[in-house]
């Protein structure tokens, strides 16, 4: 099949099969960002945000989204114009292998966007869609902690 | 591979009519679609092009379309009632981006053993709202047993009153993301410290779902100072399979004691 | 620590930032030219003999390129999948494609085909034909005679040690010393409890991965998801007898090892496809194939047996570790070794020791490296073993533990008789702050104030502490080795080429602090490159919590060499006399003229001015020791009484890894592991059917923890001064996995007065046991 997705940001072309799910696609599309670590729905290292809500792209068919937003890691921020999340996930020691880390920043930037200054309860739970083996997560929440203030620290001030 | 057409009607009376000619399946969120083995069908009717995203509220009955979302279901809820056992039985299921893919259409069409949604429909007395060669408003539980209903229609909605019971929901998990061994769903009528009704539903036992007829008429007009809890759980008696993860055994010895607690913890807290 | 420059600060990690925006890159994620993919088709039975295979129905389906089994195998090696230092202790049991099969999941045949959908339909059509052999699961049933046998005579270890396919025994290791039967008729009391451990996945969140192809030149690359790419090399080529020098490994980012990419199980599959087809090949496993057909944690029972005077000294302590090594013997001796040598060493002082560690073959998946290694299975036993102990004496058990451990200046008889397959290395503990660890971990959790006090804060509930000490070690003494070259740009930078293996740890962070301490330069001057067999130098890899130990003093090594180098192009410089000269802030001063050179200008100078040569060094490095960290863990967990059910409320950890070269990370690696740790305690398990198989190799039903299960957390990092260890480092990688299972078990016993021998404590298990007091 062939089907138009508008990814971050931009409209994209893309070939699959029909019962091709969402994290393959992209990946063969050179979105190699979105990392496939189950495909079954369970560890989050394939998020993304999908009108802008995050989702397990392994449990989309890509049918299915056609002419929909997608947003990767790499929509969020790149190496040279890095997101404050990425920025702040680095700075925390929450990224080990890192194989998760897209997947939880999407998660984060979710979380923020919606919710600017998160209890830890309420950060826990925006990230109950991920799994990371290296971090034992106690970074990883260290690092939503200060995005967030980052963030509203940045609307302050703007 | 699989060669799958993929429909996008427009309209509800267009994907009926495709259901009836060809060998497909509906398409929702499709989180339970994917894991099956998709051999047997050519294609899939995708629903989100038609009009069942839709949330309406009239006086006391609530209406949801069946496109959306658990994750839409419970910010909904949550702005009108924050009590109501749906949203108690749904706000923590499965994790946060599959509750932004489960429709309740497909979570009704399919109801899994862990169906965390079957046992708030039930004890709400909820309809399920179908379109196509069963048309019209069916009780859950009939909807439940009777699965011809579902042959060549679709689930377009759910539509349920409010009501000011009090509610609680317990999921039966080994970590926070699980699918539950069992989910106790319980609605308890009270006024004037007596317990006027109740309705109790367990899900994922042998039968599906088991109503919990010997604890409800134990209940009824009783007194809450009179109830003695360790009564409440010996009358629970329902039965597990195992197939899965959970020891059938322990699960029976737990429902009794999670449903006594439930009740106990509502009763205190009012 | 006197005034450092990169030592002792949270540097970020080098790759982080291309990690956190996706553009770093694993294995699956380089482009490769029209790759062959391939599937593999698994025995369905735990034991059996494969009598024929007809293929030819799958190779009929266009796209299938070669279907590769026993039959058109021929000529195959024996070898160890386990990447460990060579020879390699482990058995020569394993062949890629064997006429028997050993455990549900193992390897029947492969399917090469132009498409991954492809290859998997057309294992559909293969037909196997088995002789369907009678399995033995139970390590201790496989080890008596007539048990069912797994390995025929031609198997082999390729050093001396004990080996018996006959009976099954993958492993036999033992010493002993003193008189233990005399001390245990002359104490007091003899405590015999048996314990035992499960079946666990590594779970990193990478599935094990590689690509092969010839390169422009034709020579043969290998890009692996592997913590051991110099084993991987010659494995590859002596599996296949293909030249060593037309091989290259290149390691890319690894998402996450523990051990489960220790092992070259892929490799030589890949590599002789693209050998025999002339193309390049990927195979990236599906999370199913990592839990039944990777490796796992060996599931290990440890009959404990210690003879205790009133006093509470341990006078004597026999050790039986019985590990069930699954279908082959990938690591089989060295971690049930390990559960000696790490774990009895602790209480140097008891004068009378007897170990013996076995392992057995059986009819289920294959055990391997696994953080802890044997370690955590040990102390396991241990640490309730001295919990049981302590409470029959009322003795205080963090003062008893204080008043037994090792010490700084102290050794053990241990250490020297238990090495890897042979003797081990006598070694005095140089550093040890384990009283400080329990002071610290014990203040954090409120010990005083909630040991045997039964709190109940809610009906039906009720809490208790427990404590987990252990050490492990640092690198293997004399086995390992690691290497660093270096190389100074003109603008004052540097390249670093190690072979040491980051596989998500941080170790080329740390390395590079390590050089740039040396140096006194930052970070952004290094260019770190690491595990390339054709660019870097030798390392053994990522194990045995060996890389900050080993491989950074052959860094520190070689940065000093370099900074000779430039201390003399400077006073040449400089017209100084060198001893006068100070490195540091990028540049070399003169102290007593203040006159200073920067080390671009050195760059420059070196290459382009006068006696121009390349500012460069290399230096290897053979740990003579393996200075054990320590570590103090406290559970404080909460237990349901009536359903059993466990949650813990509080987790501390207190390490003494020596100087911890970066906080953060080390932190990290603690949290890690501890985080392993206590999933292994209570959820995670493999659960099989009656016939072997595994019944969930899904993470729906592998339950490992998310953020939202996380009780409170906490680490203590107590510093020591290791003075062995480059800028007083030891190692962190491993430690914190020993605690969480026994610290859970000994606080619900506080809690409940209930004790679980057994491994994982799932709130079923407790009812039961609630319910027989």
């Amino acid at each position: 099949m062939k089907g138009t997705f508008i990814i971050n940001g931009q409209s994209k072309t893309m070939d699959f099969n029909s019962d091709e799910r969402l994290v393959i696609s992209l990946r063969n599309n050179g979105y190699t960002e979105v990392k496939n670590g189950c495909l079954e729905g369970e560890c989050g290292a394939c998020m993304i945000l999908l009108d802008d809500m995050p989702v397990h792209s392994c449990q989309i068919f890509t049918a299915s989204v056609q002419n929909k937003n997608i947003t990767t890691i790499k929509g969020i921020g790149d190496l040279h114009l890095p997101h404050i999340i990425q920025e702040s996930f680095v700075e925390a020691g929450a990224v080990q292998c890192g194989f998760c880390s897209p997947g939880f920043i999407i998660a984060t930037y979710a979380l923020l966007k919606k919710n600017p200054n998160p209890t830890e309860n309420e950060i826990k739970q925006a990230i109950d869609g991920n799994l990371c083996r290296c971090t034992g997560y106690v970074k990883i929440i260290d690092a939503i902690k200060n995005a967030s203030k980052l963030i509203q620290k940045e609307r302050v001030h703007s | 591979m699989n060669n799958l057409n993929w429909y996008f009607p427009k309209t509800i009376k267009e994907a009926t009519d495709l259901i009836t000619k060809e060998k497909v399946l509906f398409h929702a969120g499709g989180t339970a679609l994917l894991p099956r083995n998709l051999d047997k069908i050519n294609g899939f009717i995708n629903l989100s092009d038609l009009p069942l995203h839709y949330f309406k509220k009239e006086n006391d009955t609530v209406e949801f379309g069946s496109m959306n979302t658990y994750a839409n279901i419970v910010s909904k809820i949550y702005e009108i009632d924050s009590e109501n056992i749906l949203l108690k039985s749904l706000q923590t299921s499965a994790d946060t981006p599959l509750r932004n893919r489960i429709t309740i259409g497909g979570s009704i069409a399919f109801a899994p053993p862990w169906s965390d949604i079957i046992g708030a429909l039930i004890v709400l007395d909820a309809k399920i709202l179908l379109s196509g060669e069963n048309n019209g408003d069916f009780p859950i539980e009939k909807f439940l047993q009777n699965p011809k209903l579902k042959q060549n229609s679709l689930v377009t909605g759910i539509k349920f009153n409010l009501s000011n019971w009090k509610s609680f929901s317990y999921r039966n998990i080994r970590t926070k993301k699980d699918m539950p061994a069992f989910h106790i769903v319980a609605m308890l009528k009270i006024e004037n410290e007596i317990i006027q009704d109740s309705k109790i539903i367990i899900t994922g036992t042998v039968n599906r779902f088991d109503k919990i007829i010997e604890v409800e008429n134990y209940l009824k007009n009783r007194k809450i100072d009179d109830i003695e809890f360790s009564q409440i759980e010996k009358l629970v008696d329902v039965k597990f399979t195992g197939k899965r993860f959970s020891d059938p055994e322990y699960s029976q010895k737990l429902v009794g004691i999670e449903l006594g607690r439930g009740i106990k913890k509502l009763v205190r807290n009012l | 620590m006197k005034n450092l420059n990169t030592i002792g600060k949270s540097k970020k990690k080098i790759d982080a930032l291309s990690l956190a925006t996706g553009s770093a890159k694993f294995v699956d994620d380089f482009e490769i030219k029209d790759p062959l993919f391939v599937s593999f088709l698994y025995s369905p039975y735990a034991h059996a003999e494969i009598v024929d295979i007809d293929d030819e129905n799958a190779k009929k389906i266009d796209g299938v390129v070669d279907i590769l089994h026993y039959k058109n195998v021929k000529n195959q090696k024996l070898h160890t999948t386990a990447g460990q230092g060579y020879p390699e202790p482990s058995p020569y049991d394993t062949v890629m494609f064997d006429s028997k099969m050993r455990y549900v999941g193992d390897r029947v045949a492969t399917v090469i085909a132009e498409t991954k959908q492809i290859a998997d339909n057309a294992v559909k059509k293969i037909t196997v034909k088995y002789n369907v052999l009678k399995p033995v699961f139970d390590s201790e049933e496989a080890l008596e005679k007539g048990a069912p046998r797994l390995h025929g005579d031609e198997r082999f270890v390729p050093i001396p040690v004990k080996y018996n396919s006959e009976n099954n025994l993958a492993a036999e290791v033992d010493f002993a010393f003193g008189d233990v039967e005399k001390a245990e008729k002359e104490s007091d009391f003899i405590i015999e409890k048996k314990y035992s451990t499960h079946y666990a996945s590594h779970a990193a969140i990478e599935p094990h991965s590689t690509i092969s192809y010839f390169d422009e030149m034709g020579r043969l690359v290998i890009i692996a998801s592997t913590q051991v790419p110099f084993h991987v090399r010659r494995i590859v080529s002596k599996v296949l007898d293909y030249p060593l020098s037309k091989i290259r490994v290149i390691k890319p980012r690894i998402g996450g090892g523990f051990g489960g990419k220790q092992e070259v199980f892929l490799e030589p599959i890949s590599a002789f496809i693209t050998i025999k087809h002339k193309r390049a090949v990927k195979i990236i496993l599906s999370r199913e194939e990592v839990f039944q057909s990777s490796r796992t944690r060996h599931p290990m029972k440890v009959k404990l047996k210690t003879a205790v005077k009133n006093s509470g000294e341990i006078t004597a302590l026999s050790l039986h570790a019985l590990l069930n090594t699954g279908a082959y013997g990938s690591h089989a001796l060295t971690i049930v070794s390990n559960a000696g040598s790490k774990v009895l060493p602790f209480f140097n002082k008891v004068k009378n020791i007897s170990f013996l560690g076995q392992s057995a073959y059986t009819n289920l998946p294959v055990g391997g490296a696994y953080r802890g290694y044997g370690a955590t299975q040990g102390y396991f036993a241990l640490n309730q073993q001295v919990d049981i102990i302590t409470r029959k004496l009322n003795l205080d058990i963090l003062e008893y533990i204080k008043k037994h451990h090792i010490k700084t200046g102290e050794t053990s008889e241990v250490f020297k008789a238990l090495g890897e397959g042979s003797e081990g290395v006598a070694q005095t503990i140089h550093s040890c702050e384990m009283d400080k660890c329990i002071d610290l971990g014990a203040k954090e959790i409120d010990w005083y104030n909630k040991r045997d006090k039964q709190i109940s804060l809610s009906e039906d509930k009720v809490r208790g502490v427990g404590i987990g000490f252990s050490m492990q070690g640092s690198g293997i003494p004399l086995i390992d080795m690691g290497a660093a070259s270096m190389k100074m740009n003109d603008d004052g930078s540097f390249n670093l080429f190690v072979g040491a293996t980051d596989i998500g740890t941080g170790s080329d962070t740390i390395l590079a602090q390590i050089a740039g301490e040396v140096l006194g330069i930052n970070l952004d001057k290094i260019i770190v490159l690491s595990s390339d067999t054709d660019l870097t130098p030798f390392d053994v890899g990522a194990y045995a919590s060996s890389t900050t130990y080993v491989s950074g003093t052959a860094v520190k090594n070689c940065a000093t060499k370099i900074k000779n180098q430039l201390l003399k192009v400077a006073s040449n410089m400089l017209d100084s006399d060198e001893k006068n000269l100070v490195i540091g802030n990028n540049k070399i001063t003169d102290e007593t003229t203040n006159k200073s050179v920067t080390l671009g200008e050195i760059g420059e100078y070196t290459l382009y001015t006068k006696d121009q040569f390349q500012v460069q060094a290399n230096a290897s490095y053979v740990p003579q020791l393996s200075p054990p960290p320590f570590i103090a863990q406290f559970a404080e967990v909460e237990v349901d009484k009536r359903t059993g059910e466990i949650e813990i409320i509080k987790f501390v950890s207190a390490v003494d890894c020596g100087v911890a070269l970066n906080p953060k990370l080390a932190e990290g690696q603690i949290e890690g592991a501890t985080v392993n740790g206590i999933c292994y305690a209570l959820t995670e398990e493999y659960k099989f059917s009656k016939s072997g198989k595994m019944t969930n190799k899904t993470f729906n039903d592998y339950k490992i923890w998310t953020a939202n299960d996380m009780p409170e957390m906490k680490t203590i990092i107590v510093e020591s001064d290791e003075e062995t260890g480059p800028f007083g480092a030891k190692s962190v990688g491993e430690i914190g996995i020993n605690g969480p299972l026994p610290a859970i078990a000994n606080a619900i016993y506080d809690a409940v007065g209930v004790r679980l021998y057994h491994a994982p404590f799932t709130a079923e298990k407790l009812y039961k046991e609630l319910n027989k007091k």
